[in-house]
């Protein structure tokens, strides 16, 4: 199958999940502030290739899928 | 965070072909509002949320899921293949 569809992009983040009940204390629910229509932040990231990776530089080329992926297993 | 070092283990084990990235410092997901604190017996901890966000050409965002929504990425990904086909018929 040809990958021409989106360039994904997976933010592990295994060491970030939410609690998922926690017993005591007060929680703020997490809501992003990023909505459709708006223009992506850009940023720029360590790939696991240890190359930089910046959103910026996919623009007019490609669309992107961008997967912010916490408890993923990495083992990190 | 994940080091590039575990996500390149991991992408390896798995056998991915797209890049996976580290937000080692949270600033990404502070700007996108995905890292979120709480207040738990009077000390604050960050959590992230799973989410997927879809950007096209332009960097407009075309498509958010987040929290549970989001485990399940097929919604995204039918929104992908609409994406690309609105690009083939231009």
């Amino acid at each position: 199958m040809k990958r021409k569809i989106a360039l994904g992009l997976l933010v592990a983040a295994a060491l970030s999940a939410a609690p998922v009940a926690p017993n005591s204390g007060k929680s703020e629910v997490a809501k992003m502030t990023l909505k459709v229509g708006d223009t992506a932040p850009d940023f720029t990231l360590l790939s696991d290739q240890w190359k930089s990776v910046k959103l910026s530089d996919y623009r007019g080329k490609k669309n992107v899928f961008l997967a912010v992926y916490v408890l993923a297993f990495t083992g990190g | 965070m994940d080091s590039p070092a575990a996500n390149a283990a991991f992408a390896k084990q798995i056998g991915i072909n797209f890049p996976l990235l580290s937000d080692m410092n949270r600033k990404m997901l502070k700007t996108y509002g995905i890292l979120k604190g709480y207040n738990v017996q009077d000390e604050t901890y960050e959590w992230a949320l799973r989410a997927n966000i879809i950007i096209d050409k332009q960097g407009v965002i075309q498509f958010v899921e987040e929290g549970d929504s989001a485990v399940d990425p097929n919604t995204a990904l039918t929104m992908c293949t609409t994406l690309h086909k609105k690009d083939s018929a231009k």
